[in-house]
């Protein structure tokens, strides 16, 4: 019972839990803010604040979308994720190079595609031989893909930092409500809006889809029936590995790519999922919206703890509901 | 006799020593085995006296980090629950001298008696919430934990000197002689492995490994599963704040990367390579990996590509470890030799 409610893919309330988070950093900035002069200045503040909000969420939540995507067909929790998510930010940054014009739409495509194939590599020769294994091998044998795939990419790119640069139909801003905001944060956020309506699409309107959240169910009357669930679960794997792959690649330009980030990003999409529920989508943009919610409120208002004050969220989240807000009771 | 010595301890206990030692046992009343410990002891004293400064260090590391492993499979072997907190217990412990140290509070001896109450004390805390959730949540929650108390310790710049670390004559000097501070942390290791092992043998021990292996039917019988769960980390985290205030003796250093999550992986490696369900196992796994780190990294930058297909290997082929294989080894050996005998 719990199980099917859990897994059930829906993104319809993504726009009214959007709105619920936007009254309440509205209110938070009204109590918080009396330094402004003017009514304008301060909406205007928090229009910036809302903003690098939403654009975080989204970009967070593509990629953690991709872990509990995993999660959710296969009970493997992939802690080389964040490597895919490395990858696709190295690969565009290598395929932009200075350019700043169309390259980037190209790099995007290829990177994320090349990404997939290396998640396709990883699922076969590695992801098979843990699924149904307990969770300490699943999380050692995704480490240790974790630790060589960090490895080759310092063969590969080296340890410097690149910055790739904006596209420049994207590098202006738009006038709001008095002032300017980055057209490339509407981008990622309506990119990110388009990735969760997608997925919704594709598990809920399609066969793959229905038989992944068969596969969730009852893995065994799904075999029977005649769907190879190996091939369906490696499937997923590597629309999971694209995922992240996309999500490395479309922020380049907002972060300096360098090694680590997989470190880093793993963490925060784990975050995120495991708040949401490991194997909700709908549970995934709640969690990306708090994370953000929490890093953009803790920054503003406790400086010094601003990202003590996201694990917290996190640790009572997870104190008050062990399975996360949507998530799926343990087998 | 060092080879033989140092097969017996970690192979199987039914197969102990040689007819010499056993009838010197016998004229001595020990039991069999009894006294591998204390030869493993000796030699450990005789070779970190006898080699180089620079592999007594070393070896002065990798015998604190055995503590550390065999304190995280406390929790990973005898109690079956996977973390990724055990950082911050052992920066905990680091930290604890660094800043009694920095701030002109603790002396170095209060310092080491309060380092692991705190190890234990925060261990408890962090069980009251994280043993609320079971298997992968438990690990993630305590992997949350490690990355909260990195990000602590590195944002409170001006309590902790932030992610520069602290440097200093935080401990005693007659402490700053590799010769002594490698006969005290080998001393005050031997000592808590002792602990750690009454532990694992008492009653307690065995009621935590029945929860490992049957927690329902365990519960059933009235135990308090969460209770007895709780003092296991309460008691791990003990260990593993101890282990950390051996790092600072070896180091003279702490910084906020020993909280990391990374960080928190290293031991549950060590338990893994040398083997969860052997007392010994995770010691081995210590040596093995810190002396392979030590040499590797002198001749090569892969040690991650290494580290990560070793343990892919491990995970994958042999999740008993080293040990395991020895043990199956052994057996292995030992049916082909009765069957050789039979034949004659």
């Amino acid at each position: 019972m719990c199980h099917t409610r859990g897994f059930s893919y829906c993104i319809v309330n993504e726009l009214s839990v959007y709105g619920l988070s936007n009254l309440l950093c509205v209110a938070v900035f009204e109590l918080g803010s009396t330094s402004f002069a003017t009514q304008g200045a301060r909406v205007s503040r928090v229009v910036i604040e809302l903003t690098g909000l939403f654009s975080a969420a989204g970009s967070l939540f593509i990629v953690a979308a991709g872990l509990t995507l995993v999660f959710g067909a296969m009970r493997v929790i992939n802690l080389s994720h964040g490597s895919f998510y490395m990858y696709g930010a190295f690969l565009t940054s290598t395929l932009v190079g200075t350019s700043t014009g169309s390259r980037f739409w190209l790099a995007i495509v290829v990177a994320s595609l090349g990404v997939a194939v290396l998640g396709g590599v990883v699922g076969l020769g590695v992801i098979r031989f843990v699924v149904n294994r307990d969770p300490l091998t699943q999380l050692l044998a995704t480490f240790a893909v974790f630790l060589i795939l960090a490895d080759l990419a310092l063969h590969i790119w080296g340890t410097g930092y690149r910055a790739v640069p904006l596209p420049k139909s994207l590098s202006g801003h738009i006038a709001v409500a008095g002032t300017t905001i980055p057209s490339f944060d509407i981008f990622v956020v309506g990119v990110s809006v388009v990735v969760g309506f997608g997925l919704w699409a594709l598990l809920r309107h399609t066969q793959w889809g229905w038989r992944i959240r068969a596969a969730v169910d009852d893995p065994e009357v799904l075999e029977a029936g005649g769907v190879n669930l190996r091939r369906l679960q490696t499937s997923v794997f590597v629309l999971g590995s694209l995922l992240a792959g996309f999500g490395g690649a479309i922020v380049t330009p907002q972060i300096s790519v360098a090694p680590g980030i997989d470190e880093s990003i793993i963490v925060s999409a784990f975050l995120v999922a495991v708040i949401g529920g490991l194997g909700s989508v709908l549970g995934t943009a709640v969690g990306a919206l708090i994370i953000a919610a929490a890093e953009t409120l803790g920054a503003l208002l406790l400086p010094t703890w601003a990202s003590s004050f996201t694990y917290v969220a996190v640790i009572l989240v997870l104190a008050l509901r062990p399975s996360g807000l949507f998530g799926l009771a343990e087998r | 006799m060092k080879d033989t010595s140092a097969k017996s301890a970690f192979g199987s206990p039914r197969f102990g020593g040689n007819a010499n030692s056993i009838r010197l046992l016998r004229r001595t009343g020990l039991r069999p085995g009894a006294l591998r410990p204390v030869v493993l002891v000796a030699i450990a004293l005789v070779v970190g006296l006898a080699v180089p400064v620079s592999l007594s260090l070393e070896l002065e590391y990798a015998i604190s980090l055995a503590v550390f492993a065999v304190a995280t499979n406390l929790l990973l072997g005898f109690g079956g629950l996977v973390s990724f907190g055990q950082g911050v217990f052992y920066g905990l412990g680091a930290y604890t001298i660094a800043l009694g140290w920095m701030h002109h509070v603790l002396s170095f001896w209060e310092a080491m008696v309060l380092a692991p109450i705190l190890g234990a004390v925060a261990a408890g805390l962090m069980g009251l919430i994280a043993l609320r959730t079971k298997r992968l949540y438990f690990a993630l929650l305590t992997l949350a934990f490690s990355q909260l108390a990195y990000v602590i310790f590195e944002e409170q710049y001006n309590f902790t000197s932030g992610a520069n670390g602290i440097f200093g004559a935080m401990v005693p000097s007659w402490l700053n002689s590799p010769k002594n501070s490698y006969v005290f942390v080998l001393g005050l290791s031997v000592a808590s492995l002792i602990a750690m092992w009454i532990v694992t043998r008492s009653r307690f021990g065995l009621v935590l490994r029945a929860i490992r292996d049957h927690r329902d039917r365990v519960e059933a019988l009235g135990v308090n599963v969460f209770a007895h769960q709780l003092v296991a980390m309460a008691i791990s985290g003990f260990f593993c704040a101890l282990a950390g205030t051996m790092f600072v003796i070896y180091s003279q250093s702490t910084y906020p990367d020993l909280f990391l999550w990374t960080s928190s992986g290293i031991p549950v490696f060590m338990v893994v390579i040398g083997g969860m369900y052997r007392y010994l196992g995770p010691v081995l796994g210590a040596l093995v990996y810190e002396l392979a780190h030590h040499f590797l990294i002198a001749h090569t930058h892969d040690w991650q590509l290494v580290l990560g297909v070793v343990l892919l290997l491990v995970v994958l082929l042999r999740p008993d470890g080293l040990v395991g294989t020895f043990d199956s080894f052994q057996v292995r050996l030992r049916s082909r030799h009765s069957t050789d005998g039979d034949s004659k």
